[in-house]
């Protein structure tokens, strides 16, 4: 395969190489010709000043004959196919002048063509080098295929897996003819998973309508990270218009079993979204730690509670600086402030912006779709952990909101903050190390932590349902012994 | 069966080579037809350049004769019509023969198959 790819590679470098020398050929032609209308012109130029010249008439092949040039102003110019004019001298500069843009012009398109072939032969040159130390082509189309997984994930790893597009955006990937190959290959896997895409499909509409709204708006945002990550912009575009396809993007991801926590992700990170309500799901979240996030989703917790801290300290400042009200609080989110706030806010804004928000719900989605799992917990686990996610937030964004703006005791701070939740982020920020409060609940809920402060600030912000909240603990906690099992 | 396959195979090839000459003269002819199209644009923009004063001659063989300058003018135009419409004429050819050659190409790869199929059984009988 590789020797063939190689040899077909050759092939094309040395047709491409052919077109450049045709071209060069032909520039060469042109070129004479404009000099030869130069020597004309300034030959005309002088011409008429005499009436006749003195000149060396050439007689036959081999002989000249002294002569006498008479006339100088009258020329017979030749205009093509066989007409010919009697011109004056002027005239038959004008008809120069007119013919030197004729040339003039093929010389430009030929040294456009030129160049446009030397480029495609010197990528067909490094293709070729590429191709035969690697030894095929694979590796890009492994890449698409990671791509295509990733995106079916969604939200969470859109920053850190460029592989994360979905097959119908590989289709659409056109501009790159290192993704040529990979096109075709993804496009066919695309349309072979969409089939069965399709019929997981319709049975989890049913039950997650929400979510692929959720994943609308994330997917835009995840397109435009993609966009960033990788080379094609339309696919996210065409991403967009067809929710269905997205959807349909993240369904097989959460069939395929490498990729089993991606979808818990993408659960709660949908659940997310419907905690927060009207909020844009990355609100309160904003960092670049993008990298560490996809540590994240593939289950290292202490990386996403570092970016988890550095986007909680970033919210508790935003939000210290408007104010403690929690009416306001969600509508201030809205508005931007800092950068950062470009990043929580503007899903769609089509940059690398979404990346890190996306990111971000990925490791908040994983610790809120736990709670939104609350079809699975029982009852009585729902009321266990609500009380421990309540301990547990208050500790947590203690700990998260480790700004060093101030210091106070979590465990007195803790039967405070438990009356008044919504002020949690009142201020009273205590800079501890999140690692040794977090350890403990780390074995039960690592992903939490950002997800407990998460949910301080839905609660800070409109009371949009407590018993949603609660919900959202408990699976919380699930989903943190799920990512532990 | 292996024989009468290859007769086969080879009346498919003659015909498909004769097609492939067929599409090349078209092409060179319908090339020079576009050179002609670019020279008699530029004769009758130079034309246009020109006024009555100048006398026109026209190359009939060896001999220059002269023209009117708006004969000439009429002329050319013509000419480039002719010429526009022998392009599209041959466009159209080229694009049949194209199609023809294409089916004559296939035809050609499945009788080649069926001669290697024929040709390894008759070397395994």
């Amino acid at each position: 395969m590789a020797e063939e790819g190689t040899v077909n590679l050759g092939r094309l470098r040395e047709a491409h190489q052919k077109v450049v020398t045709d071209c060069e050929s032909r520039i060469q032609h042109w070129k004479k010709v404009s000099d030869d209308y130069k020597a004309l012109n300034d030959r005309l130029e002088t011409l008429p000043d005499q009436l006749s010249y003195d000149i060396m008439v050439p007689f036959g092949p081999l002989a000249f004959m002294p002569g006498k040039l008479v006339h100088t102003n009258e020329l017979t110019v030749l205009l093509g196919d066989n007409w010919f004019a009697k011109c004056s001298a002027k005239q038959a500069r004008n008809l120069i002048d007119h013919r030197m843009n004729y040339v003039r012009k093929e010389l430009d398109d030929l040294s456009k063509t030129m160049t446009n072939f030397e480029a495609r032969v010197g990528f067909a040159k490094s293709l070729e080098t590429l191709s035969a130390s690697k030894g095929d082509y694979v590796d890009i189309r492994e890449e698409v295929g990671n791509n295509d997984s990733a995106v079916t994930k969604g939200k969470q790893r859109m920053a850190h897996k460029p592989n994360s597009k979905p097959k119908t955006d590989a289709v659409f990937d056109l501009k790159e003819e290192d993704e040529e190959n990979d096109e075709e290959t993804s496009a066919r896997k695309g349309l072979l998973s969409e089939s069965d895409l399709w019929a997981r499909l319709d049975e989890l509409e049913r039950l997650e309508e929400l979510q692929d709204e959720r994943d609308r708006l994330c997917d835009v945002t995840e397109m435009n990270a993609e966009d960033s990550s990788s080379s094609s912009s339309e696919e996210e575009k065409e991403a967009d218009v067809a929710p269905p396809v997205n959807g349909l993007s993240l369904k097989p991801s959460w069939s395929s079993a490498p990729h089993s926590k991606q979808p818990l992700a993408e659960r709660k990170e949908d659940e997310e979204d419907e905690e927060e309500g009207h909020c844009l799901p990355t609100i309160f979240f904003s960092h670049t730690v993008e990298p560490k996030k996809v540590r994240i989703n593939t289950g290292k917790n202490t990386t996403l509670k570092f970016s988890e801290r550095k986007e909680q300290k970033e919210h508790s400042k935003r939000k210290k600086k408007n104010g403690h009200s929690n009416g306001h609080s969600h509508h201030e989110l809205f508005k931007i402030t800092t950068p950062a706030d470009i990043y929580r806010l503007f899903v769609d804004v089509r940059n690398g912006e979404p990346v890190p928000r996306k990111s971000i719900l990925k490791s908040r989605s994983r610790e809120n779709s736990v709670c939104s799992d609350t079809s699975e917990s029982s009852a009585a686990d729902f009321e266990e952990r609500r009380v421990m996610g309540r301990s547990f937030s208050h500790d947590e964004t203690h700990s998260d909101n480790s700004d060093g703006i101030t210091e106070e005791d979590s465990p007195t701070a803790v039967p405070l903050l438990m009356p008044s939740r919504f002020e949690a982020f009142s201020g009273t920020v205590i800079e501890k190390d999140p690692m040794p409060t977090a350890v403990p609940h780390l074995t039960i809920i690592p992903p939490a932590l950002p997800t407990i402060l998460e949910r301080k600030q839905e609660e800070v912000a409109p009371d949009v349902a407590p018993p949603q909240q609660a919900p959202k603990r408990v699976s919380k906690f699930k989903a943190a012994r799920l990512q532990q099992k | 069966m292996a024989d009468a396959i290859q007769k086969k195979l080879k009346a498919e090839l003659e015909k498909y080579t004769q097609l492939q000459k067929d599409v090349s003269k078209s092409m060179s002819s319908r090339q020079k037809l576009e050179t002609q199209l670019t020279e008699n644009k530029i004769v009758k923009e130079e034309l246009d350049l020109l006024d009555s004063a100048n006398t026109v001659y026209k190359l009939i063989g060896p001999v220059l004769v002269k023209q009117d300058l708006d004969e000439a003018k009429a002329t050319v135009g013509k000419r480039l019509e002719y010429i526009t419409g022998e392009l599209q004429r041959y466009e159209t050819l080229l694009k049949d023969m194209e199609k023809k050659s294409e089916q004559h190409r296939e035809v050609l790869t499945s009788l080649q198959q069926d001669f290697q199929k024929a040709q390894g059984l008759a070397v395994g009988n």
